[in-house]
């Protein structure tokens, strides 16, 4: 009979065994198409993202770190560049009332596309792929991210192999933006989708071996790394760097540590206490504006909001009251400054509007207009027995609890008292169906960071009275009880005007409506501040396609 | 033993539906999966109304639950919101092996998720156990050989300095040091993240540079934990009669300290060794996330951030199975190493 503590060994070692030879056999997320080894020839660029992608299927996410790959190997049919200006990609040029590519009406969309796109296995790449695209977002059977903005057409063909005519059930003006995010092959998914009558289950959805970029997908190991290789069948110009290698690392310090040791040679997200260290270590940063605004979001519910705050003179007062540019100064080390409207940093906001000053005693000045006096001596104001107490809610993000503290000081030093709350991310956005803090009308000032739906496109739904909340219309997105019939009317005009000047002035028109009424106040500009190391260099950076200009970026040894 | 083993696995089958009913209502309550749906934006309510009803999420909990645990292939669902359920189900349901599929890495089997990770938790895991193990074995067997000396005091204070530190402090600590630092001033460094270099490639060699920071900074840890129990058992064992009585005898003190001493210390530390296996499954939270490693931890977090339910379920499932399981194996185990301890129809007799 065995001895009993020699079997104790024997099971010990014949576990460990077990877990060592497990880890060896495993290890793969993705079935690999190839080992890993080093690569042959060519530069090799190690890209850092503090996210994994979700899928790399465009129409089953709109998370950032997958959509930002679409340039490398899946296309788009105009990108953006650092101006964020579009420019033709797929097409020969953008669609436009001068070359016939809008109709008049704004609801016809012509596009043509260039005669010599392939895809990486050769297959040609037509517009049957532009309508398949369109198909299968708007297929009930696919359970995509989102079907906008393919359910706004009405009608899609493809009269030849380069053409195709978008026809949509209202004229949309915010095509441009939101169009032909990532394109999916019809010859590779069609199959798949007639015979599983879905495409949620597509290995390519995973595994996307077929794209039209400059490169083509090689390899994703699970929670690990994603490679992507050099597409031989490309039909631009060739890249200078053979291989990028996108690295998983979700902790931000273990972002910046990698960077500046050099095991990474890009990252983003990069935050400004950060930026220093990392100029000092020879580490280039770019600022990409993506249209995103820190600011507050002030609730203006007649029934749910603070009285005070329905006063168009207590909000300035909170404008004035708070001290952006010092808080930009310290606590983003003057890399930033205070955003004056929501659409800061594009042609949409009035350029005669500045950051409303800082001015405590004006300030106190408005609250006394507006009949807000400390009547009780206990530091906070108050008006027919209410005191003027505030509650200010974000999420838990340090520079945000930072602002908070700041804010809270400067604004008891007018009167006005605040009580702070932080939230996690996906309780503070949950909608009014999901019980949110902010939806229900809970908080008086909320702040976040955050751009228009269709950015570079201007168009926002927050501010539509038809967008306020309720139980009959759970998931509207106006959290901030907003109807002010001036500015509706302004949002309804902008989106049927297709001349992109009269848009513009319309859309100045409104920022400067929301300025002095201060229905929002911005805080700073939130640029992406993307890191790019020593080894890059023909770096330029898009703030709606980073990687646009991927083709001339190089590599040094 | 053979009753007692059938009684125990019989035990545990309630206390798994006990233990996936509690877990399945708090992650029914745990976040809105479709809240990070839009991206950097918020999900627009048209697909937020579609996205419930493919995804199944506009079924009551007890209906969820009811699926997950048994399937949908018995019956229709209604996908294209006409309110006609024509679609045939698809899911078979955990008690035939489908653990569903994620919600974040869309039509992804939730097992083909977690086998993707589970080689990486159990081989960071399991060489800092095996480090640890040898390591506290060593420094705890030193300390009660010497016990009061000046390196025993000296190896006490260091682990409890590390016992004392948090471990994000140690892993990003070691990491600026060795690698940051070291590479400034020209000596070999180590790697920050990740499992190999990509310019050399995913060898057993750079897998294992790469492993370096992330156990040492789990063992720095534990050993002050377990070296003090180790010299604790063996301070005790060394004070028995029977060590006495092989001290007269004249066996070599090799013999006496390993052979007769370590081997009767070594049955509490069974018992803590039993209790942290199934631990390993859940891998290191905070190591796997600095250091970039592909492990369960890692793949908890994002996934219970990302309200991935299936996901963590079967996640939660596979460490609960495997607690049951080892404690099962270390009772057994128990009753191997002290033949004085048997179990007969409900109660262990020892001594």
């Amino acid at each position: 009979m065995m001895h009993p503590r020699r079997g104790l060994w024997l099971v010990l070692t014949a576990l460990t065994v077990a877990g060592l030879t497990l880890s060896a056999c495993g290890g793969g997320g993705q079935p690999a198409a190839q080992e890993t080894a080093a690569p042959e020839q060519g530069k090799v660029a190690t890209f850092i993202f503090t996210q994994e992608f979700d899928t790399l299927n465009p129409a089953y996410t709109n998370q950032f770190f997958s959509v930002i790959t679409h340039q490398l190997w899946n296309c788009w049919a105009w990108d953006f560049d650092d101006k964020n200006t579009p420019r033709p990609v797929l097409v020969t040029e953008m669609p436009g009332l001068e070359n016939g590519g809008l109709s008049q009406d704004g609801k016809v969309i012509t596009m043509k596309l260039r005669p010599d796109l392939v895809w990486s296995d050769g297959e040609p790449l037509t517009s049957d792929d532009l309508v398949f695209t369109s198909e299968m977002h708007t297929s009930p059977k696919n359970a995509v991210a989102s079907a906008y903005p393919y359910d706004q057409i009405e009608t899609i063909d493809a009269p030849d192999s380069t053409t195709v005519v978008i026809t949509f059930k209202q004229p949309f003006v915010s095509w441009a933006g939101t169009l032909w995010h990532g394109i999916l092959p019809a010859h590779v998914l069609r199959p798949i989708f007639e015979q599983d009558g879905t495409l949620d289950n597509a290995a390519w959805n995973l595994e996307p071996t077929v794209g039209c970029g400059p490169y083509v997908f090689a390899q994703w190991e699970s929670g690990s790394y994603a490679r992507f290789v050099a597409n031989d069948q490309y039909w631009g110009a060739k890249p200078k760097i053979g291989e990028i290698f996108i690295r998983f690392v979700p902790d931000d310090a273990s972002q910046i540590a990698a960077l500046k040791a050099g095991d990474g040679d890009l990252g983003t997200f990069i935050a400004y206490p950060d930026i220093p260290g990392l100029q000092e270590a020879g580490i280039k940063i770019v600022p990409a504006y993506s249209g995103y605004n820190e600011g507050w979001y002030f609730l203006l519910d007649p029934e749910l909001a603070h009285p005070a705050m329905l006063d168009v003179r207590v909000r300035q007062a909170l404008a004035m009251a708070f001290d952006r540019f010092s808080l930009n100064e310290d606590l983003l080390l003057g890399l930033t400054q205070p955003a004056a409207t929501y659409w800061d940093n594009t042609p949409y906001t009035d350029p005669s509007i500045q950051p409303w000053p800082y001015d405590p005693e004006k300030a106190k000045q408005l609250l006394d207009e507006a009949g807000w006096k400390d009547t009780n001596g206990d530091g906070a104001r108050d008006k027919d027995g209410v005191e003027l107490v505030l509650t200010y809610g974000t999420v838990t993000r340090e520079v945000r609890q930072d602002t908070q503290a700041v804010a809270q000081q400067q604004l008891a030093a007018v009167g006005i008292k605040v009580e702070l709350s932080n939230y996690d991310s996906d309780i503070f956005f949950a909608t009014y169906g999901e019980d949110g803090p902010v939806a229900k009308g809970r908080v008086d000032i909320s702040e976040w960071s955050d751009t228009s739906y269709g950015w570079p496109d201007p168009d926002i739904m927050y501010w539509r009275c038809s967008e306020i909340p309720s139980d009959e219309s759970p998931a509207g997105s106006n959290w901030q009880y907003l109807c002010d019939e001036e500015l509706d009317a302004l949002f309804t005009e902008q989106a049927t005007q297709l001349d992109p000047a009269a848009r513009q002035a319309t859309f100045q028109r409104i920022s400067k409506l929301m300025f002095e009424k201060v229905y929002w106040l911005g805080l700073w500009q939130d640029p992406d501040q993307w890191a790019i190391g020593a080894r890059l260099s023909g770096v330029k950076i898009s703030g709606v396609t980073p990687f646009y200009s991927v083709l001339e970026w190089d590599l040094a040894p | 033993m053979t009753r007692y083993l059938a009684r125990r696995v019989l035990e545990a089958i309630p206390l798994l539906f006990i233990i996936s009913i509690v877990l399945f209502i708090l992650m029914s309550n745990m976040g809105d999966p479709l809240a990070t749906m839009g991206g950097r934006t918020l999900t627009r309510a048209a697909d937020r109304l579609r996205l419930t009803r493919q995804l199944g999420l506009d079924k009551s909990v007890p209906e969820q639950y009811l699926y997950w645990l048994v399937g949908n292939d018995w019956t229709r669902v209604d996908l294209d919101g006409d309110g006609v359920p024509e679609t045939a189900g698809t899911r078979k349901g955990v008690l035939r092996g489908d653990l569903g599929t994620s919600l974040v890495n869309r039509g992804r089997p939730v097992w083909q998720v977690i086998w993707a990770r589970l080689p990486n938790t159990l081989l960071l895991m399991l060489t800092a156990e095996i480090v640890i193990i040898v390591g506290s074995l060593l420094i705890g067997v030193y300390s009660a050989l010497h016990q009061y000396s000046f390196l025993d005091n000296l190896i006490t204070a260091i682990s409890f300095v590390g016992y004392s530190m948090p471990i994000f402090f140690i892993a990003l600590l070691s990491m600026y040091i060795f690698s940051i630092q070291f590479k400034a001033w020209g000596l070999p460094s180590l790697p920050t993240v990740g499992m190999f270099d990509p310019q050399v490639g995913q060898t057993p060699g750079q897998v294992a540079l790469h492993m370096v920071l992330p156990v040492f900074s789990l063992s720095f840890i534990s050993f002050a934990a377990y070296s003090r129990y180790i010299r604790s058992t063996m301070l005790e064992v060394l004070s028995q009669d029977y060590i006495r009585t092989a001290r007269a005898k004249g066996l070599p003190r090799r013999d006496v300290v390993f052979v007769h001493a370590l081997k009767n210390a070594s049955l509490p530390i069974v018992t803590v060794i039993g209790l942290d296996l199934p631990l390993l499954l859940a891998g290191a939270v905070v190591t796997e996330r600095i250091f970039a490693w592909p492990g369960m931890g890692r793949l908890f977090l994002d996934h219970v951030s990302r309200g991935d339910a299936p996901v963590v379920m079967g996640i939660l499932m596979l460490i609960s199975v495997a607690v049951v399981f080892f404690q099962i194996v270390t009772d057994l185990v128990y009753a191997w190493l002290d033949p004085r301890i048997r179990y007969d129809t409900g109660r262990a007799q020892g001594g």
